[in-house]
């Protein structure tokens, strides 16, 4: 048994932040439906890989919009779906007759769900964006630097990953408040707003004092601390991050490292963060000589936060923690092949959320749903893939 | 209108790895009580910034951002009394979240076996550095560290220079999201078994559970992502500069427009050249395209190139600071962000506001966040502490 058995999502989306809000919900256990086009890109092997861990566990339907008796099939499907969800600009889904209006006709108590750029209201409606222009827009691209140093931000669309997680807790609520009031609703959920919602304090402290934002590099942005970053250690691109906040995580870092004689002149905070940048060299003296996960391994042991900077291979095939978690997955294909997945990143004790299957070849589903869900023979389908309809 | 999760009872112990989880289900509706320790509070109140500059507990921005829509309470749960309390608190609830090593609360007679003996609906959702369980499990982690470890930080950065922590605690607010998200699950599970279940959140997962290609593409041809500056990974989108300041180049929107506009600025050098109508050699030729076009964007301002970008069809957009958010046209006519007041400063502050709109049961901040034990008495009084019994746990500073 998984929490949204029963549930059924039928999904527009495309591209990185919807599949991403979609595909937790598949690991929950609902029955998602990923309506396609003829020809629709995707970043390689479909089945796994980065496609395979967007559309995991996910059943995938080709059916062509622009035709009458495509769109009249999608709005079938919706008629038997909780939630219907896109990541479209506003003004797709109006256009083809599927915005909440006309999906209420068709299911009353239908979740529609828009991921949009910039929402469904307010001067930039229809402004076009994808992730890396809305966590420039948010401030993470020019403050993610080192300081006084030009931008350099995310090396990835972190915006599609906060407006995909935050689209599934979306989903989730509007379902809650369903099964409590039987009503459903509109979420008009604005990319920007999404990832604007998580920039923090900062936002707070620069509505009060109209100050100016400046880059910090890996500066602390929690408790005030120093050593706090990323080092350099012996070997090629390998770095540890290291986090000393206190004087007894001090006391227990100067201590691991072999209590060497500057350590003595850092024993307060007060001190430490004066001369952060001495102290930032004189550890980066240290780390450059040291194995980074011996140096990670040793300041745990001390009680002392400190973690290698995780690269693809660290992270996917050596890192035992994750590894323990069972947070990577091997998925077997209908083909006899095996594909690595990642996971759902939080456990449940007794119903676990799980990759539900590998991704689906395009329109590998189309038949088995529109059979199930809407009664189509075999003639039926027939007709419609020789009209071109659906694929 | 009453929020989608009006009716659900909350109990928050976590600190600041996990206070974003309450504050999403407080915004949401719930009744989130925080749990805080008696004298000092939440160890969120003594992180800066503060207001005015002041530090003091009850002017912490820090705590503010993470505790809006939370009553609060103090109870020190070390201390048998204490963790008696807790049982009774918890007893009454729908959901626990704690972010305490694992396995102290079980010491201390709360852990999710014990509390459940009482309330067997019960969610429990832990967030931990590592998870519960896992050779890692006992082993610490700031933000930075979570982030290193989950994959982020290493392709955040100029190829020469360290990887580059995320802005913004990402680590922490990427653990919120996914224990909110958990607990629904778990409620939604609770609707058929008639039992909680525990929510196993690990910042290090979460970090994994917010990345894009670096997983992916290790998965399915074993590259190992590099490091590439403001070059995003697709090739698609670079920074460039202005006359005024930085923009965010993109070359997938509409290529046709944007090339006639850098034509008919005199600017295109070999880019109406139709091999650059593929966008596969629009990726491989990312550096050469760029170039010609920072060279062209020198010539406007940010405004005036997005805005020219945007009429355009062609996802352009100015990379500023995040205090852009708050003079932004589009989301002050949105109400992104909401005026809060908190009368003891004499103060209206504007909280940055839903990460969605819930239109059939909105999302709202329900009242500021609260004053050290501001709900002690109403807390307490409800699961049947006398007012005599709350002086005694006073006197014994356990509340």
């Amino acid at each position: 048994m998984r929490p949204l058995d029963g549930v059924r999502v039928l999904d527009f989306t495309w591209v990185v932040a919807g599949p991403v809000a979609t595909r937790i919900l598949a690991d929950l256990g609902a029955d998602v439906i990923k309506v396609e086009r003829r020809g629709a890109a995707d970043f390689g092997d479909r089945r796994g890989g980065l496609s395979g861990t967007l559309t995991r566990g996910k059943r995938s339907v080709v059916l062509d919009l622009n035709r009458p008796r495509g769109l009249d099939l999608a709005r079938r499907l919706a008629a038997v779906s909780d939630v219907v969800i896109d990541n479209f600009s506003a003004r797709v889904m109006s256009n083809l007759g599927l915005d909440y209006e006309e999906l209420c006709r068709l299911r009353p108590d239908v979740i529609c769900v828009r991921m949009t750029g910039f929402g469904l209201t307010g001067p930039y409606r229809d402004h076009v964006s994808y992730g890396p222009t809305l966590q420039a827009l948010a401030g993470y691209t020019l403050l993610m630097a080192e300081p006084g140093e030009p931008p350099a931000g995310f090396g990835y669309s972190y915006s599609d990953l906060a407006g995909g997680n935050l689209g599934a807790l979306a989903v989730l609520a509007a379902l809650w408040h369903r099964r409590r009031t039987g009503r459903g609703q509109l979420v008009d959920l604005a990319q920007l707003e999404a990832v604007a919602s998580l920039v923090g304090p900062t936002l707070l402290a620069r509505a009060l004092d109209g100050g100016v934002s400046t880059p910090t590099g890996n500066a602390s942005q929690e408790e005030p601390g120093a050593p706090h970053g990323v080092y350099r250690c012996a070997g090629d691109d390998r770095w540890l991050a290291i986090t000393v906040f206190s004087d007894e995580d001090w006391a227990r870092f100067a201590h691991a490292i072999g209590d060497p004689e500057w350590t003595t002149r850092f024993v307060t905070r007060a001190a430490r963060l004066e001369h952060a940048a001495e102290l930032d060299r004189l550890v980066a003296a240290w780390s450059r000589t040291q194995v980074a996960e011996e140096a990670m391994a040793l300041l745990q042991t001390a009680g002392v936060a400190a973690g290698v900077v995780a690269n693809a291979e660290d992270l996917c095939a050596r890192d035992p923690q994750l590894a323990a978690r069972g947070h990577f997955v091997e998925v077997p294909t209908p083909e006899g092949r095996t594909v690595r997945i990642d996971g759902p990143p939080f456990l449940l004790s007794d119903t676990p959320a799980r990759v539900g299957g590998p991704g689906p070849l395009l329109g590998e589903h189309t038949d088995e749903v529109l059979g199930e869900l809407l009664g189509c023979g075999e003639e039926e389908l027939r007709a419609l893939r020789e009209e071109g309809v659906i694929g | 209108m009453a929020g989608a999760l009006a009716g659900l009872r909350v109990l928050d112990l976590a600190d600041q790895k996990g206070a974003l989880a309450g504050k999403l289900l407080a915004d949401l509706g719930a009744d989130v009580v925080l749990v805080e320790p008696p004298g000092g509070g939440s160890p969120l109140r003594t992180i800066p910034p503060f207001w005015q500059g002041l530090p003091h507990p009850e002017r912490s921005l820090f705590f503010w951002f993470y505790n809006t829509s939370k009553r609060g309470i103090t109870l020190d749960v070390a201390r048998p009394a204490g963790a008696a309390l807790l049982r009774r608190l918890a007893a009454d609830a729908d959901v626990l979240i704690e972010s305490e090593p694992p396995g102290r609360l079980a010491t201390l007679g709360c852990g999710p076996e014990a509390l459940r003996a009482a309330n067997p609906r019960l969610v429990v959702a832990s967030i931990t550095p590592f998870g519960q369980r896992g050779p890692y499990c006992n082993w610490r982690a700031s933000d930075t560290v979570a982030e290193a470890m989950g994959g982020m930080l290493f392709v955040n950065g100029h190829q020469a220079g360290p990887p580059l922590r995320a802005f913004g605690l990402q680590a922490y607010h990427q653990a919120g999201i996914f224990a909110a998200v958990g607990v629904l699950g778990a409620l939604f599970a609770r609707e058929r078994t008639g039992r909680g279940q525990d929510v196993d959140v690990s910042l290090q997962a979460a970090v994994a559970g917010a990345l894009e290609h670096v997983p992916g593409l290790w998965h399915q041809a074993g590259t190992v992502a590099a490091r590439q500056g403001t070059l995003h990974w697709t090739r698609f989108f670079r920074v460039g500069r202005c006359r005024d300041g930085w923009v965010m180049h993109c070359t997938v929107g509409d290529w046709t427009s944007l090339v006639e506009w850098v034509k008919a600025d005199g600017m295109a050098a070999d880019l109406g050249d139709p091999p650059w109508e593929d966008v596969r050699h629009r990726a491989t030729g990312a550096e050469h395209l760029f170039d010609v076009l920072d060279a062209w964007a020198a010539r406007y301002t940010v405004d005036e190139l997005v805005e020219g970008a945007q009429l355009r069809r062609i996802p352009y957009a100015a990379v500023r600071p995040p205090e852009g958010l708050l003079r932004d046209p589009h989301l002050a006519e949105r109400g992104f962000f909401v005026p809060i007041g908190h009368p003891e400063l004499g103060a209206t502050v504007p909280y940055p506001g839903p990460p969605f709109h819930l239109t059939g049961a909105p999302w709202q901040i329900s009242r500021r966040p609260p004053l050290l034990g501001e709900h002690d008495d109403e807390v307490y009084g409800r699961i049947g502490v006398t007012a005599a019994e709350l002086a005694t746990l006073r006197e014994q500073a356990v509340v």
